[in-house]
């Protein structure tokens, strides 16, 4: 199924654009049919155009696999902004509908869950900070708006609050546990917490001087998010990147996903279950790869390795270093891996532990290891392929129980996976150079890759002086944090952590 | 002279049990291809916790105040009636198996009521663990050392050492052996070590013994750090002593022999918890009653042989 037939099958029109205009009253029905034809939502953002002479508007965007993605847009009035929820039918759009009523204070009808999101309660009511007329630096009176959280109640329930404060050197987060005995009830998570207002920092900035911004947003995950808005802003501008380019992105981004997943596969079978020897040698591997980013770009967290229409080049020494390093940490990996499958203790902790239905995982757009672990083969790498994957030998990695044991297998699969693109992208790296010039103007694209966490998708909108004007990120952890309300159910307490750690999911790349 | 070595062997348990602990840290550390810490660190740690100030909330009673007390008292008195390198120097009455696995079962009492004083979820969770496992581990903890008390025909711990210093490996060796097997995953179990908690976790929601301390802070916690320190060193070195029964202390025992196995039991107690927790995986709570349940019935196995071979006679 291509985009052409959808919207023929469905009356849609698509404007030069690309976009879809539709009716307020009609968004929620369009998008139910889509979704229907198994283009799943995967990202809604809102504009506020009213300096425009119009009003707001609410973007969806479907993925249409092998043939890009759809955008509905329905204007919305200035003065009341609201429309129909999507989450009655479509569960994947609940965090972005409250989202957008925090940001812009646009009104889902009928949302099911209708209170704050991104709002903690000392910011008060009528606050939407990503509407033109809002200055960034606004100072807010301490408001104390009441947060409700779901509560259970009957003989035996008691409610296990945790955090934001956690006893680990972790970012803050609240998390609510009913539970009966050690059996978890329910589980309900409250971020937010330390919100950067990236998307309204870079507003009215260069896509040049927004790109540090960006790069910050999740600080393990530099590459992913660049990358997407590299992509995206290269897009809205026209500019063709190099070959050399496109093939050194691929380097780099898997590197990030290899680094993330050695570190995972350590915390994991380590921290999460206490066995010490996983923790300490995957840390151990961990930190050479560390040192080995600074000395490839001088960053130990790739800051800098994507610039907009270029990447940080390799030259023969540093292909030759790297390419030592991954041969030696290939071996190691592979002795501990052994170590971890031939340990009956740690895959007892492992199996039948935070197990996600496939179901759960496609309602909710669960996004990387968190869908792939349950047997959904999404990844953007294969179905939008970016960059040079399309002209790389490349098999979705997938396993099908959706227990914490699929998803470490499919961490240590794609590691393995991940050695062979960049090997491969090494071997056909094209002559060239490795940066064009960038002319930012006027346009508006969508940008995407596949972290180690998931899809990043970025839209970006630039205005006549070649500024930014929008910026909306959707960020993997954003769409899998609701998974724990799914996968948390029905484990002990003590096991959680290790539910948590087996998504590895980023406080701060939420809270963007 | 008894006196004498009664006080020595219980002034000797309460200076070098923050050793051990540390010992166990080193070697676990070595494990990890990590230097570690310096042994004696937990010293320091202690020192400073006692230096410090503490911060108790107003939400909390007397009972949270008394808990240090309570089980800093019985840390004491385990460190005099568990004879850790000599027998026969202890009164029976006082370390009589039941006086003693009594006291382990008071301190544990006292400590889930100081962490439920507070009435924080984490407290309640581990009180509600520590009383789980509490029930769980007493069976095994009584069937395997009545397995020795009736080999050595004296229920007090001082007795069964001198049985066990006594004993020829052909003799009674294999029904011991079994009681020490199921005596080692009970003394893991109340010192809250591997498989059943970690002592090193940041985790709140895996904790058990951490997370009734959890409320506590400054000289209070000290006192509740080195409670633990003495109890992990007593049932470890108590545990050793009946394993390796050389050079205990008695009439005309050499003092350099007596020195020279002690060093090597407690060194060894250390390792074994330190190379316990590096190789094997801390088990999901609920598999715990399959753990104890092995504990109990390789203790009764052992019950088993020594009554048969008592009444075969």
């Amino acid at each position: 199924m291509n985009i052409d037939q959808l919207c023929s099958e469905l009356g849609l029109v698509r404007a030069e654009s690309g976009i879809v205009e539709v009716l307020r009253e009609e968004l929620a029905r369009q998008a139910e049919a889509l979704v229907v034809k198994e283009a799943p939502l995967v990202f809604m953002y809102a504009t506020d155009e009213r300096a425009r002479g119009s009003g707001f508007a609410v973007h969806a965007v479907f993925s249409v696999a092998g043939d890009g993605f759809l955008t509905l847009r329905a204007a919305l009035p200035a003065d009341a902004p609201a429309y129909p929820a999507l989450t009655r039918s479509i569960m994947a759009a609940h965090w972005y509908e409250r989202l957008m009523g925090d940001q812009f204070g646009i009104l889902a009808e009928g949302h099911p869950d209708w209170r704050r999101l991104m709002h903690h309660e000392n910011i008060p009511a009528g606050t939407h900070p990503l509407r033109k007329d809002f200055a960034w630096n606004t100072r807010l009176p301490h408001a104390q708006e009441p947060h409700l959280m779901h509560q259970v109640e009957g003989q035996g329930v008691y409610e296990i609050p945790v955090g934001p404060i956690h006893a680990g050197i972790i970012e803050p987060g609240h998390f609510r546990f009913n539970v009966r005995g050690e059996r978890i009830l329910t589980l309900e998570g409250k971020l937010f917490f330390t919100h950067k207002g990236v998307e309204k920092l870079v507003e009215g900035k260069t896509p040049e001087a927004a790109l540090p911004f960006v790069e910050r947003i999740s600080g393990d995950m530099a590459v992913g998010h660049t990358l997407a808005y590299a992509q995206a802003v290269e897009r809205a501008v026209g500019c063709a990147v190099s070959p050399r380019t496109r093939w050194l992105r691929v380097v780099w981004n898997e590197l990030e996903r290899f680094t993330a997943h050695i570190f995972d596969i350590g915390n994991m079978a380590g921290n999460g279950t206490g066995f010490t020897f996983m923790a300490a040698q995957g840390f151990r591997m961990l930190e050479e790869l560390r040192r080995l980013h600074e000395a490839l770009v001088g960053h130990r967290y790739l800051r800098g390795a994507i610039t907009l229409g270029g990447a940080h080049d390799l030259d023969a020494l540093a292909q030759q270093q790297l390419s030592a390093q991954l041969r030696k940490t290939e071996r190691e990996l592979e002795t501990i891996l052994d170590v971890a499958f031939r340990s009956d203790g740690l895959m007892e902790r492992f199996e039948t532990t935070g197990v996600l239905s496939p179901d759960a995982a496609r309602a909710y757009g669960a996004r990387g290891v968190g869908a792939r672990g349950s047997g959904i083969a999404t990844d953007l790498r294969s179905e939008h392929p970016y960059a040079a994957y399309a002209e790389l030998p490349f098999l979705v990695v997938m396993e099908a129980a959706g227990d914490v044991a699929a998803r470490f297998r499919v961490r240590a699969r794609e590691a393995a996976q991940a050695l062979a693109l960049i090997r491969a992208a090494l071997d056909s790296l094209p002559e060239g150079s490795a940066q064009v010039a960038l002319v930012p103007k006027q346009g508006s694209a969508l940008g995407w890759a596949e972290s180690f966490r998931g899809a990043v998708i970025d839209f970006v909108q630039l205005d006549e002086r070649g500024t930014i004007d929008r910026l909306a990120v959707s960020d993997p952890s954003f769409m899998n944090w609701p998974l724990f309300g799914e996968l948390g159910p029905g484990n002990i307490v003590p096991d959680f952590p290790l539910c948590n750690k087996s998504l590895n999911l980023s406080y701060s790349g939420t809270d963007l | 002279m008894n006196g004498m070595l009664f006080i020595l062997q219980g002034v000797v348990t309460l200076m070098l049990a923050p050793l051990m602990v540390g010992l166990v840290r080193f070697f676990k550390a070595r494990f990890q291809n990590r230097r570690g810490a310096v042994p004696w660190l937990p010293y320091v740690s202690l020192w400073s916790l006692f230096a410090k100030d503490m911060t108790i909330t107003r939400y909390s009673s007397w009972v949270f105040r008394f808990v240090p007390f309570v089980l800093a008292s019985i840390a004491l008195v385990l460190a005099f009636v568990v004879p850790t390198f000599a027998y026969g120097v202890v009164p029976p009455f006082l370390s009589n198996l039941f006086l003693v696995g009594g006291l382990f079962a008071f301190g544990s009492a006292w400590l889930v009521l100081g962490g439920m004083d507070t009435a924080s979820a984490f407290g309640n969770m581990g009180a509600s663990r520590e009383m789980t496992l509490a029930a769980l581990v007493e069976p095994a903890l009584y069937v395997s050392l009545a397995t020795i008390a009736f080999a050595a025909g004296s229920w007090s711990l001082d007795g069964m050492l001198a049985h066990e210093a006594g004993l020829s490996w052909h003799g009674g060796a294999l029904p011991l052996s079994f009681a020490l097997g199921a005596l080692l995953l009970v003394a893991l179990t109340e010192n809250a070590r591997y498989p059943v908690d970690n002592p090193a976790t940041h985790l709140e929601l895996t904790m058990v013994h951490e997370a009734m301390v959890l409320e506590y802070s400054g000289p209070y916690l000290a006192l509740l750090e080195y409670a633990a320190a003495v109890k992990l060193t007593v049932t470890m070195l108590f545990l050793f002593a009946l394993a390796l029964p050389f050079g205990l202390m008695h009439v005309g025992a050499s003092p350099l022999a007596v020195v020279f196995w002690y060093i090597v039991r407690f060194v060894f107690a250390s390792f074994i918890v330190a190379f316990i927790e590096s190789v094997i995986v801390k088990m999901r709570f609920y598999r715990m009653q399959e753990y104890l349940s092995l504990a109990l019935f390789v203790a009764l196995a052992g019950l088993v042989l020594v009554l048969m071979q008592q009444f075969s006679f």
